[in-house]
């Protein structure tokens, strides 16, 4: 992978070229200091900027969606969705926006983008995408990838991602994230030569896989289980959310045949004629004002999933760590069975079983020198294995700070985006009780005056 | 009200008629019946104790009679404004107090029926007495044999063949009791109705088997007479104040069945959102258990949630005891309104018949005969009870359907009303700023 040399008016520094395991020892110091910094710059609610350790400042949007045709690998032709991305700096003096970047990108570059970022940074929460396919619809929600409602829904959770990445202390400095913004064609290729793919541990996709962790910490072990159990929770309340707004729908619509009906029988009638007419009149606004109501709740729905799917990139660390612990477990285990091993052969006696004690056993003892060879062999190797041990500890101890500091951030922010939502959901529901309450005093004020 | 004999003063206490010499005794004609235009005086009551009077179709008395004025003080004592405001009612009638009674062969709801009443006819100023259902069901039968030129009020269906109804509960019985305590004051506020001697023998007679039994015949000259009107003859046109009745009683019922089932499909609906409540709220009490600083929010929401679910099912059950039944006991009513207008119908297909076969004899004699006299003095009394009942009965669905449809928008908005303030006492439990808890299961405290 290209080593670009830092633009400083571009403000974002190159990606580490190796995993978090690696003389991090600095890197994870100035990490850690570069979060309480952006921090303090107040990186937090802001959703729109973006205050980077130059104070410069930039905007990202996902402005447009397009459907687009074009040939897929296989050549043939297929249809998919292409999203604007626009970026502005903000020059701080005098507020001014200036569009510095401007591309498409599909959905398809997006996971592209985001599986990198998980490899990268294994310590990281990082941020989900919006759904691939469109789940937990009520009724009236096309389950259409295709839908104009579904792609909307998808641009604003598109960018979302962006503005996460951009507002994360550590991601936002990624050099491949700043190529996503700023290099169109080629990119691809680009995040493709960083070779991610080789360096992804195949064993963290693999859900079944248990590993026999004798000493996994604590806190991951419970942040595990509670990752579980907000997945399985959220995703209760999602579906039953989606039939609520089912049954709701279906009571609000159920009221304008009220609306005709008063109208036909007002035409037989002399002085309740009017009343009724009028009655029908605001039952058939009743029934059309649930339209507007479901697609705000919608928003909410929105925002539900997105913790939903954090759920999987919580647990994602959590198994990071316990695949570090399992193998530093490992590591231990062979470093401590070759120095028994060692010993024995030192001092003539057997305690381990081993082939080359068996077969020595079947075919004669070896001679001294060969017994040296071995030695010395052995000695090599235990000397290999306790360096990697010692650095293996030390992974998996900087990884344990990290991910611990990027997870009370992360926490700190789920408590203040859940609470917001909350809040948004029970100011839609107190607009929809007015709402309610007007319709029918306007009603009952016409049968007042049948 | 149209010119005939004088408007009446709202009657305060009549004499009983029994006392009151009849300005026309001694005259012949015993079957002649008469009528005006609405309202009319009701002579029924006369009639079934003796008393003839007689006024002629064309409104004048018979020549030589009585004067003016001691028919016309009659009319004044026998007839009953018919906006008998509160202050001139003589009568009142309350049905409450439902008890179980249970017997070795059957089990039933008794209902106590209180009378207060000036009125001569009443020995006692109050009555108290405890009636059943099949009571109110031999009242009906015995008013619709009697006044059959009028429309009687109806009653709550028998049985209740919808779902798997309690006849006990308290819902059910306090819904029936509303409806026969409505039946009866609609009886009550009725000028003739109110009147008649079963209704009166139904409030007081401390055992209305032996009544029931004896099966007296109180039937009214009317009764009789229309009783025995042959169905035999079809009616060429019927007249196009009561064809418009019957049409507009047609569209009634239909649009009144229409909403009954957009009112029913309502409460299904509104139950199903009900069921999906009763699962939602919970989750969040489930998440709240998992979670920290996001507990109380998260389990205020839960409780809100389910203090909108109480809510909701206070205004589905309302609307199922209060606003469904009285749409119902008005398509009966409509219903049995039109077997008056076929009757009426019927009465006067054999006076045009007997009239035709007279004209065809083409005798000399100008008179009438009889019993063709006596056939359209009925088909006219018939017109103008029905013309006047028509009347009362259409301001009475007018403030009934007001007070019904205002009752349905109250409790929406009484319900939303409730919603609200649930929504809103939340808010600032979902603002205010947490002091981290630290439970021994919650992990992100």
């Amino acid at each position: 992978m290209e080593q670009a040399t830092p633009d400083p008016e571009r403000q974002l520094q190159p990606a580490p070229l190796e995993p978090l395991g690696r003389s991090d020892a600095g890197l994870g110091v100035t990490v850690d200091e570069e979060a309480e910094r952006a921090r303090e710059e107040g990186s937090g609610g802001d959703t729109m900027t973006h205050n980077n350790f130059w104070l410069k400042k930039i905007e990202i949007s996902v402005s447009e969606a397009e459907k687009r045709t074009g040939r897929n690998a296989m050549n043939m032709q297929e249809t998919y969705t292409a999203y604007l991305i626009e970026t502005r700096s903000v020059e701080h003096t005098d507020g001014q926006s200036v569009l510095t970047d401007s591309l498409w990108r599909r959905y398809s570059e997006f996971e592209l983008l985001r599986n990198y970022l998980l490899v990268y940074y294994p310590h990281i929460v990082v941020p989900p995408l919006p759904e691939k396919r469109a789940e937990f619809v009520w009724h009236k929600l096309s389950a259409d990838n295709m839908d104009p409602d579904f792609v909307e829904r998808r641009r604003i959770g598109l960018e979302n991602f962006l503005l996460r990445i951009a507002s994360h202390p550590i991601l936002c400095r990624d050099k491949i994230f700043y190529l996503f913004l700023t290099q169109e064609g080629n990119w691809k290729e680009t995040v493709n030569e960083t070779g991610f793919q080789l360096k992804a541990d195949s064993r963290l996709k693999a859900l079944n896989a248990t590993f026999r962790v004798k000493n996994p910490d604590k806190r991951f072990t419970d942040l595990k289980h509670y990752s579980d159990e907000l997945q399985s929770v959220i995703s209760h309340l999602l579906r039953v959310r989606a039939r609520v707004a089912d049954r709701l729908y279906g009571v609000y619509k159920v009221h304008g045949n009220y609306g005709r009906v008063f109208s036909e029988w007002s035409a037989i009638e002399k002085e309740m004629g009017d009343g009724l007419q009028s009655a029908g009149h605001h039952m058939d606004v009743y029934a059309s004002s649930i339209d507007d109501i479901l697609e705000d709740e919608e928003h909410y729905a929105d925002q539900l999933k997105e913790y939903l799917f954090y759920a999987e990139a919580l647990r994602a660390v959590c198994r990071k760590h316990e695949l570090m612990q399992y193998d530093l477990e490992i590591a231990a285990q062979d470093l401590a069975s070759k120095k028994q091993q060692c010993e024995e052969l030192a001092t003539g006696t057997v305690r381990t079983f081993s082939l080359k004690g068996m077969t020595t056993k079947l075919f004669g003892q070896e001679t001294p020198e060969q017994r040296e060879a071995r030695i010395k062999v052995l000695e090599e190797q235990i000397n290999e294995g306790e360096q990697q041990l010692k650095s293996k500890n030390l992974e998996g101890r900087e990884f344990v700070k990290n991910a611990w500091a990027d997870i009370e951030r992360f926490k700190e922010q789920k408590n203040r985006d859940l609470k917001e939502a909350l809040i948004s959901y029970a100011v839609m529901q107190i607009s929809m009780c007015k709402k309610g309450i007007q319709v029918w005093t306007n009603a009952k004020e016409c049968f007042s005056k049948m | 009200m149209a010119g005939g004999p004088p408007k009446a003063l709202p009657s305060t206490g009549p004499h009983s008629l029994r006392d009151m010499p009849h300005p026309l005794a001694g005259s012949s004609s015993e079957e002649a019946v008469g009528g005006d235009s609405t309202p009319s005086p009701d002579l029924l009551m006369a009639r079934s104790f003796g008393d003839k009077d007689l006024i002629l179709p064309n409104g004048g008395t018979p020549a030589g009679t009585s004067s003016p004025a001691s028919s016309s003080s009659l009319l004044n004592r026998l007839q009953l404004d018919d906006d008998i405001d509160g202050e001139t009612r003589d009568l009142f009638v309350v049905v409450d107090d439902p008890k179980k009674h249970v017997c070795t062969m059957e089990t039933y709801i008794t209902y106590r029926i209180t009378t207060k009443s000036t009125r001569v006819e009443f020995d006692l100023p109050e009555y108290s007495v405890r009636r059943r259902y099949q009571d109110f069901d031999w009242l009906r039968s015995k008013l619709e044999e009697s006044q059959p030129t009028h429309l009687i009020p109806p009653l709550p269906e028998k049985f209740v063949v919808k779902g798997v109804v309690d006849r006990f509960s308290e819902e059910f019985v306090e819904t029936r009791r509303k409806a026969l305590d409505k039946f009866l004051k609609r009886i009550t506020d009725h000028p003739v109705l109110s009147f008649n001697e079963h209704f009166n023998i139904f409030l007081t007679a401390k055992d209305l088997n032996i009544y029931k039994k004896q099966g007296i015949a109180l039937l009214t000259r009317m009764g009789e007479s229309v009783k025995h009107v042959t169905g035999g003859y079809k009616l060429r046109t019927r007249p196009l104040e009561f064809a418009a009745i019957g049409d507009y009683l047609d569209t009634f019922a239909l649009k009144l069945g229409t909403i009954d089932r957009i009112a029913q499909r309502i409460i299904k609906e509104e139950i199903e959102y009900l069921v999906e409540l009763r699962e939602y709220g919970p989750v969040y009490s489930t998440w709240s258990a998992l979670e920290g600083e996001l507990a109380e929010p998260l389990e205020g929401v839960s409780a809100c949630i389910g203090n909108c679910s109480t809510a909701l099912e206070e205004l589905t059950d309302d609307m199922t005891e209060d606003f469904l039944p009285v749409l119902r006991e008005y398509i009966l009513y409509s219903d049995s309104m039109k077997s008056v207008l076929k009757k009426r119908d019927q009465v006067q297909a054999e006076y045009e018949a007997k009239l035709e076969a007279v004209a065809l004899r083409k005798e000399d004699r100008p008179k009438v005969p009889a019993d063709v006299e006596k056939c359209q003095d009925r088909m006219e009394c018939f017109n103008a009870d029905l013309k006047a009942d028509m009347e009362r009965w259409q301001n009475n669905k007018r403030q009934d359907f007001r007070q019904l449809l205002m009752g349905m928008a109250d409790k929406n908005i009484q319900y939303y009303e409730k919603c609200l303030m649930a929504w809103e006492s939340i808010i600032p439990l979902l603002q205010e700023k947490q002091e981290a808890k630290f439970p021994v299961t919650a992990v992100l405290s």
